[in-house]
Order: C-alpha cells, then structure tokens, then sequence
C-alpha cells in the first residue's frame, strides 16, 4: 500500500471513529454529528485503533488527502479492470411534464444520460459518439483523471464532432457521487439534457456501516428555460449544419474562419480581430434569445412535479439519497417531517454526519444524505427555493418528490395519493 | 420593405390579442370572455423606412425632391397554445405607411394585417386582412414591396389604382396544407378589395390556389432552389368586358452560388393574365384587369463576411406586354443597395424606373412616358417578443427531429 493509500484510509476511519463515538452516546442525538442511535452502524471495530484519537477537525485534517490514490497519467496495465460503456448522444424529444416537450440533446436517447457505477480503482472507458451536427464533450465531474480526459472543448480537447467518437478513458477515482456534462455551450447544452450520474463505488462504503442501507436514490436537480432551449438549439443547429455543409467543399472550407465561429487562436488574436472591426456576439446578441435565462421548468432526473419519481422507504430503514446540483442554480432540498444526516459532500464522506432537515446543493456540488425511516407517512421533499416548486410559474411543480413510506397504512397513516397540479 | 428578410411577416404569425383584464378596458365584447389569468405571448414587429429622394417624371415635367416614409409598418400580435392537437392560435393587425404620405390629407396608414390564424403541424387556415397569396410567392428585393409593382405582383382588377397595397393585400380565407414543412399547398377565396366601384358588393371575387416549396431555414446558401411555386387564380370581374379573369403565376429563386458569405440569387417570376376582352384602355383599373405577360427578375448579391449581413447590391428588372391592347408595353429597373450599420439598421439606396409606351402611359401614369427615381436613407426593423413560449414553426429541429408544436 503506497503512503497516498495509507493517508485515504486514515481519513476514512477518523470518520467512522466519530460515527462509533456517536452510537455510543445514547440519547444524545440531537448532537450535531452524531446519528440517531436506533439506526447507528454496528459499532466499529475498536481494533482500528483511532477510538482514543479526540474528534475535531485539528486531529482529523490530512494535508494529503486530496492527492488522488491513483496516478492520473498512468495507463491500465494487464489484469486491470476495465469497464467500457457506449454513450450515443442523438437529439431526441422529451416530456417533461405531460403537455411541455422539448428537443433534447440526449445520451443514449434518455434525459438525464444513464448512469455510470464502477467500483473504485476500476478504468472506464466511454466510447462517445457524437450523432448530431453541433460540438460536444463529456466532462467527468469530480474525477481526478489525465488531462486530455477531462472533457473541455478547445482547452484539453477539440469538440467531438459530427459523426466522430472520442474515447474517454480514466480511473474512477475518487470514491463517491460525481456526475458528467457536456462541456460546451454548457448552459444550453446542460438545459438541453448533456447530464448524467457517475458513481464510483468504494471499496468500503462507511456510509453502508454507519447507516446500513439497502435501498438508494439519485437525484440529479436542474433546470431549463425551455423557450431558450428550443430556440437556442435551432441556432446551433443551423449554425452547425451551414458548417458541416462547408467542410464538404473546399470552395466553402475557404469561406469558414474562426470570426464566423468566434473562436480565436489566442487572447491576442480576439483582440486583434476586435480592432480589425470584429463585433463579439455578446455586444449585439445574434444567436438566438440574447436574454439571460429565464428558467420555467425545474427539474430531478428530468422530471417536474407531478411527473418526478417517489422515493420509497418502510419504518426503520435507511435509504441513500444522492443529490446532485448538475444545473445553473442553487438548490434547498427540505425534507418534510424528517430530519436526515448529511453523511458525504462531492463524494467523499464528511468527518461527521451533519444533521439537517434543508440542504443546499449548490451548481456544481454532489451530497449524500441518508433517510431514516422515523415517522411513517407521504412526505414532501421539495426544493424550499419556491419559485422552484413551481411549473411555468404555476405552484406546485417543479422540483418536488415525496418520500413514501410503504408500510405507511400499517402505522395508522391514510394519505391518499393526490395529484396536485393546480394550486 | 425587402431587405435581408422575406418579409415582417415570415417572422411570424406571432399576433396580438387584447385580453381582458380585471377593471381594464376590454378592446369589444368577445363570446366567451378571456380568463385574464393566461397571457399570451405577445409579439411587436415594425419596419422604419425613410429616405430622401429626386423624382423626374417624364419630359414635360420638372424633377422634384421629396422626403418617402412609405412602407413603415407597425404589427402586433398575440399567439396562444391551443388546448388539444398542438396547435396555435393567434391574432395579428398590422398598419403600413402609403404613398399618401406627401399630400396630408388623406390617411398615411393602410390596414394590411387583420387576422385570426390556427395552426398545427399539418394545416393552417386563416381568415381576414392579409398577403395576397399570390402576391408573395417572390419576394423581389427592391427597397419598398411596391416598387414595380406592375411588372412584379399580380394585379387586383377592382383597385382604382391610388392605393398600390390594394394589389399586395386582400381579405382572405385561406387553408394550407403542408407535408413536413417543406411543400404547401393552399386553397383560397378572397375579397380582393374594390375601390373602382365601391358602391358594388362584389364579396368573395377571387378564388385560387397555390403551391410552394420553401427549403430548409437558414440553408438556403445549399440549395439550388430553395424556394419556388406556382398559383393560379380564378377573378370574377363580372365587367362589361369580360366575366372573369384569370391570373397563372410562376417564380421562384435560383441559388447561383453556393457560398455562405456571397449569395448570388436568381429571382425569377411570370404573370400570365386572360381572360379580358379588353382591346384599348379608359381607365387605369382597365390596366389591371386586360389580358397580359409580365416578367420579372432579379439578381442580388448578399455580402455576410462572419455569419453576419455587411451589404447588399440586387438589381430587379421586369417587363410586361399587353396582348390585345397594342402600344401598351412597359419595363422596368430597380437597383437597390443597402448597407448593415448595426443589428436591423441600414443605410438603403435606390435607383429606380419605369417605361411605358403611350397607350399604357395615358392610362396608367397620366401620361408620362417614364417615371424615375434616385433615393437614399435609412431602414431599421425589428421583432420583439413578450410571455415568449410559443416556438417557431418551420425549424430544423421540427423539420429533422420530429414537430413540437409548443
């Protein structure tokens, strides 16, 4: 085991060192950082040898523990997992709610893409064909990876073209809830449907130990104003297919030049061009809606309320829930009824559960909570941000589930299932 | 006004519609009062054109400068999404400036937009003051839409001949089919308007139908025809001279080179009028209606450096003869340049004239043997678009990647 190894592993136990100390103070669960007793882990081994280590961030921080396990440069050598995945990026159309379809730029054809789960340490290869006329990347959010892998057009790569497939290849690491996106025009292509999860499995789940679990969720939280999707996607596919006409002449290929695209060299070759009489876009918007998005559809996996997926639980179970920002906008995801344990913030375990009943997931953030199932009942689990519970500006909508409790009659609860779409 | 655009109104049927707020001032009573609570989406386009100009207008006259706003328009529109079927519903009225416009005493504005519009993937149908269907199917690159007008539209039999828009607009009921956004094809009747007698009701007097073909948006550069069409139409004129005429209308544009920054396009149209019994002329309506040949065509040459218009250089020319009227033969040219200055505004310049031989000129220019003018200034137009959630229709994305109405 190399010292990075070591330090990783250190890290991990601290945190479940806090997690035992908690299951032993009984009845203190209300303390911050420390789970409720009834559905603590069977208490850690004490032969790891940290119980005596005080909790607190002082005597738990490790200066290394960024430093990612693996090499990223190195290249999978023989006996070594590899994991392949074909994603197809094509434009689709998708019903976010019954009577709202938007084209879609779609992997393999779903909105949010299919989820990628690989164990810690593995390599993943995703072979990327690109199926429609504009420029797209895929970029591996929160993997620590080569950096010609990382998915930024014309920065680590140049966009995968029409009909081109780029093969990405990389070691899951770090262990945890990450995700993938397109990279280019991201706000449009993200709104379009360019998202999706990536779950590196760990080879010890101390979130598993700590709250064992058997049933998790993902839930990856956008947004999309649906009037600049459609128009903006005309756009570019106008924009693009006038240039995949060009590239088939070379009388056209002469006309094509980075001004017509806005793509420059390098900062001096903008402002040159700015001085030679080169008017950015930006001054004078001319693709498409020039405003700022106006977002009217807020979404989990795709979805608005009432179209968004229940979360199931019974009395005394744990259930995970991943959280993924993947859009432009904060989130406050509040749990009615409940409180909950925030047990990992970008994939990696936090040194203590964190106990919260509305966490904020911010653009770009991945956190992992766990559920208990505490009090039986059809609860809401909303972004508490209102204007986000809402579908083109009507409430209830938007992002909005409800965690549903199966053994809920049995304890006396009869709510019945209503489908609100109107307030 | 043509300039790099077809036309205000291929922007779109995106119209208006005064809905009734709570205490507001509802605009007239409706059969099922709005509930206020749904705007639609509310759509304002508006073209300025105003130049400064010199006309010489035959031997006998003297030339004169005068200043032409004609051909300003304003439009407005409501468009709201339909309950089933995806379709849309909408409303639009529009006014445009007229020639009238130097003499102040009577209306400078002309009403040519005032319809009600459905539409889904499949069908259109609309109902009220709109384009002469046949009146567009070439949109000829001159500085105003009735320059040459003559030699270029199609000509209503019942126009007394002051207002030109009473060629280019009628009241229409129209219905329009289409196969993937591509091929359309209309049935119609009209009410082509009758200023000549307007004492005589001659309600619906036009029917006719038309096909077009109009290529993919925005990909016109690759396509060696990207639009083209032909119409014809059936005018009960029910004159002394005849009891119908008949119009057969063909044009389209030829790309003539496939460049993305030099557009050369062809543009090319035939009117065939008969019908008439017409031999001579008494009045200037009489022109319009007698049996004829008009030919027109245009060159014009689009400059768009970086995926932006810098200017435009186009040269329209036509031709028309009368075949039962001897003597009664007239050309014309119009050469129009116009420079982008910024996002909608031009700087816009014409030479134009037109040549008729004198048994035509006594009755369709008081006698003047040619009529000619030199005008230079400024365009601006623009489309704004409030509650924005209806999208376009004809799209690529509905086009190759299956229709969303909405």
């Amino acid at each position: 085991m190399s010292e990075k190894q070591k330090d990783q592993d250190l890290s991990r136990r601290d945190f479940m060192s806090i997690a035992t100390a908690g299951s032993a103070a009984l009845g203190a669960g209300l303390i911050l950082g420390q789970p409720q007793t009834a559905f603590a882990a069977p208490a850690a081994s004490k032969s790891a040898g940290h119980a005596a280590i005080p909790p607190g961030w002082a005597n738990a921080f490790q200066p290394a523990a960024t430093a990612p396990l693996y090499p990223p440069r190195q290249a999978p050598k023989m006996g070594e997992k590899i994991h392949e995945f074909d994603i197809e990026l094509g434009i689709s159309i998708h019903e976010i709610v019954p009577g709202i379809k938007i084209h879609a730029f779609t992997y393999n054809g779903t909105y949010p893409g299919p989820e990628i789960r690989v164990p810690e340490g593995d390599w993943v290869l995703v072979n990327f064909t690109n199926r429609t006329s504009e420029f797209h990347t895929i970029h591996w959010h929160g993997i620590i990876l080569a950096n010609e892998m990382d998915g930024v057009p014309n920065g680590t790569q140049w966009g995968v073209g029409p009909n081109q497939t780029f093969k990405y290849l990389f070691r899951a690491q770090p262990a945890g809830t990450h995700f993938y996106h397109c990279h280019n025009m991201t706000n449009l292509h993200v709104q379009a449907g360019m998202f999706g999860s990536l779950i590196i499995e760990p080879k010890e789940d101390l979130v598993q130990r700590v709250f064992p679990y058997k049933r998790e969720y993902t839930l990856l939280l956008s947004e999309v104003d649906t009037v600049m999707v459609e128009k903006q996607m005309e756009e570019m596919l106008r924009m693009m297919t006038t240039m995949e006409k060009m590239n088939e002449s070379p009388k056209l290929m002469k006309e094509m030049n980075g001004r017509m695209m806005g793509w420059f060299m390098n900062k001096k070759a903008f402002l040159d061009a700015v001085k030679a009489g080169y008017i950015p876009p930006y001054v004078a918007a001319n693709t498409g809606r020039n405003a700022i998005p106006n977002f009217n559809f807020f979404l989990i996996n795709g979805k608005a309320y009432p179209m968004t997926e229940e979360l199931f639980i019974r009395s005394g179970e744990n259930i995970r829930v991943r959280l993924i920002g993947a859009g432009a906008m904060p989130h406050y995801m509040h749990l009615h009824g409940h409180d909950f344990w925030h047990v990992c913030q970008d994939g990696s375990p936090l040194q203590s559960p964190v106990r919260l009943n509305t966490i904020p997931i911010f653009p770009g953030t991945t956190s992992d909570i766990i559920i208990q199932g505490t009090n039986p009942g059809m609860w809401h689990f909303h972004d508490h941000s209102d204007l986000a519970s809402t579908n083109n500006g009507l409430f209830p909508g938007g992002m909005m589930t409800m965690v549903m409790y199966e053994d809920a009659a049995e304890h006396g609860v009869k709510v019945p299932e209503i489908v609100q779409v109107n307030s | 006004m043509k300039l790099f655009s077809r036309s205000l109104l291929t922007l779109g049927l995106s119209l208006l519609i005064c809905s009734k707020a709570a205490f507001a001032v509802q605009a007239q009573p409706v059969p099922i009062p709005e509930d206020p609570s749904v705007s639609p989406q509310i759509n304002i386009s508006g073209v300025g054109l105003g130049t400064v100009g010199y006309d010489k207008n035959g031997e006998v006259q003297s030339g004169k400068g005068n200043v032409n706003f004609s051909d300003s328009a304003l439009q407005i529109g409501g468009a709201q999404k339909l309950y089933e079927g995806g379709g849309v519903g909408s409303f639009g009225m529009g006014w445009l400036t007229i020639d009238e416009s130097n003499k102040g005493t009577t209306s400078p504005f002309f009403l040519h937009q005032a319809f009600l519009d459905y539409q889904d993937e499949k069908y259109e149908a609309l109902v009220g003051r709109s384009d002469n269907l046949n009146a567009h199917l070439v949109d000829f690159p001159t500085l105003r839409g009735d320059d040459l007008i003559t030699l270029t539209n199609p000509l209503n039999p019942f126009s007394n001949g002051k207002n030109v828009e009473e060629h280019r607009y009628a009241n229409v009921a129209a219905f329009t089919l289409n196969q993937n956004l591509k091929y359309f094809e209309n049935i119609h009747a009209q009410h082509l308007i009758n200023s000549a007698d307007p004492n005589a009701d001659t309600g619906l007097n036009s029917f006719g139908v038309t096909f077009q073909y109009l290529g993919a948006p925005g990909l016109e550069s690759f396509e060696r025809l990207p639009s083209w069409g032909f119409g014809y139409e059936r005018i009960n004129v029910n004159s002394k001279s005849s009891s119908g005429v008949n119009q057969a209308i063909l044009g389209g544009i030829v790309n003539l080179n496939e460049s993305v920054v030099n557009r050369l396009e062809l543009g090319l149209q035939n009117i065939y009028t008969w019908g008439s019994d017409l031999r001579s002329f008494s009045t200037i309506t009489d022109t319009f209606e007698a049996d004829s040949n008009a030919v027109a065509a245009s060159i014009r040459y689009l400059h768009t450096p970086f995926g932006r218009p810098a200017y435009q250089v186009s040269l329209t020319t036509g031709y028309k003869n009368y075949s039962k009227v001897s003597d009664a033969n007239s050309y014309g040219v119009a050469l129009t340049g116009v420079k982008r200055l910024g996002h909608g505004f031009d700087v816009v310049a014409q030479y134009q004239g037109q040549w008729r031989t004198s048994t035509l000129s006594t009755a369709q220019s008081q006698g003047l043997g040619y009529e000619q003018r030199a005008e230079i200034g400024f365009a601006f137009n623009f489309d704004a678009t409030f509650n924005e959630h209806i999208a376009l229709r004809r799209t690529l994305l509905n086009q190759q990647h299956h229709y969303i109405s909405d």
